[in-house]
């Protein structure tokens, strides 16, 4: 009995090393305190995407509107191409406002997924706590909420390419940019490792 | 209690809100139901291009949306977006036939009354030809150019979406030339209708997805 609850224990902390995102990067010395995520920051901006979402083979289109409002503040807005309303979130720093949800999907799993896919999207500093690299691309590690984000800069135009989102041991959430343009996301791909839900963003082309 | 303090105080707003604006009198509502009644019987097919306007307080810009409608009898509705982005919906007997850019899915709403619902709505909004006092209290409104109707939901769950939508009629030939959608949150949707084309040639390939 005592051996096997060894081999667990090993197993365990064994496999809680494991994870993924920092495989193949080499550790290297912190060289800031924070990243920034400048997709969301300009509140001069109104930052409006095509949206296609995908849960578990049902598929879902509409508009995903995102504002800064000041300071650590910014609203979500999904809305159909009709333009009614899906949901409305607030985020104020650590405080989370459901403004509202069309009632169909006003569940807590999908609310609270929701709720830290979107925490992460607009987030727009992090404190460093490690830091990695590979030829072209810089990683830093932060904590948030009880998981890890992973920002992955690109050496040479400083622009964030990907946040990964992981447990000790599993990631959880990827979100991949696309931007040719300084501080504007084009193409945004939110990928979920653990439940089938993908969310794919195109931003607005101004006429 | 608070939703239809709210509700009241939209139409009341809605109704302040253009000086130009004055309530009929009950010979003139019949004479427009009339009016819009007989241009919606003979109405046999719409083809429209539209502009839509989504108007969200916190934003610096409303969201500008464009495309082309087409309608054919007796309940065939295609609404195409082509700017900035392609996506079409057709609404076709219980079926929702989506394009998202090439993303085709379908939607069966048989069995959802509320969708039922909506889908009414939208055919008999386009129509002109909805003044269904059992499903919405009714407000007639006349500009010096155009007639107006308010529209506040009685079903619970549709003002839940809806606080209240405004169609706007050209007063010669009682054609929509807006539809406006209120939510409870007083944000609103404006759809603006231009170029249109009655009883011309729509095939039903263009309701095929």
């Amino acid at each position: 009995m005592m051996q096997f609850l060894k081999i667990s224990l090993f197993l365990f902390l064994f496999s809680s090393c494991s994870l993924k995102t920092t495989e193949g990067l080499r550790t290297t010395l912190v060289s800031k305190t924070q990243v920034e995520n400048l997709y969301f920051s300009d509140h001069a901006q109104d930052y409006i995407y095509k949206a296609k979402i995908d849960i578990y083979g049902r598929y879902f289109g509409g508009i995903l509107i995102i504002k800064k409002l000041k300071k650590n503040t910014h609203r979500v807005v999904f809305t159909t191409e009709f333009g009614s309303k899906v949901f409305d979130f607030l985020y104020e720093g650590d405080t989370f406002t459901k403004n509202f949800i069309v009632p169909d999907i006003d569940k807590k799993f999908i609310v609270n997924t929701l709720q830290k896919d979107f925490k992460i999207l607009i987030s727009e500093t992090a404190q460093v706590k490690e830091q990695f690299e590979l030829e072209e691309i810089d990683v830093y590690k932060s904590e948030a909420d009880k998981r890890f984000n992973f920002y992955f800069f690109n050496k040479e135009n400083q622009r964030l390419e990907k946040i990964v989102n992981t447990s000790k041991s599993k990631e959880k959430v990827t979100i991949l940019f696309t931007s040719k343009t300084e501080n504007i996301a084009e193409k945004i791909a939110i990928n979920h490792n653990n439940i089938k839900l993908s969310i794919d963003l195109d931003y607005f082309k101004k006429e | 209690m608070y939703k239809y303090i709210f509700i009241l105080l939209i139409t009341f707003l809605s109704v302040n809100v253009t000086a130009q604006e004055t309530i009929m009198n009950a010979s003139e509502i019949a004479a427009f139901k009339k009016q819009v009644s007989a241009a919606s019987i003979s109405t046999n097919t719409i083809k429209s291009d539209f502009v839509q306007f989504k108007h969200l307080d916190f934003l610096s810009d409303e969201i500008k949306t464009s495309g082309k409608l087409f309608f054919k009898t007796p309940g065939l509705v295609k609404w195409e977006y082509t700017n900035p982005y392609q996506y079409s919906v057709i609404f076709k007997g219980d079926q929702l036939l989506i394009n998202d850019g090439g993303t085709k899915s379908n939607v069966d709403i048989g069995n959802s009354k509320m969708f039922k619902n909506l889908n009414q709505l939208i055919v008999n909004s386009v129509k002109g030809n909805m003044f269904d006092d059992a499903e919405f209290n009714i407000k007639y409104l006349k500009t010096p150019k155009a007639n107006k109707a308010i529209f506040v939901p009685k079903d619970k769950k549709i003002a839940a979406y809806i606080a209240s939508f405004e169609l706007l009629f050209d007063k010669k030939d009682a054609a929509v030339l807006e539809v406006k959608m209120i939510e409870p949150s007083a944000d609103y949707t404006r759809i603006v209708f231009s170029n249109r084309i009655l009883n011309g040639t729509v095939n039903d390939a263009v309701f095929k997805n």
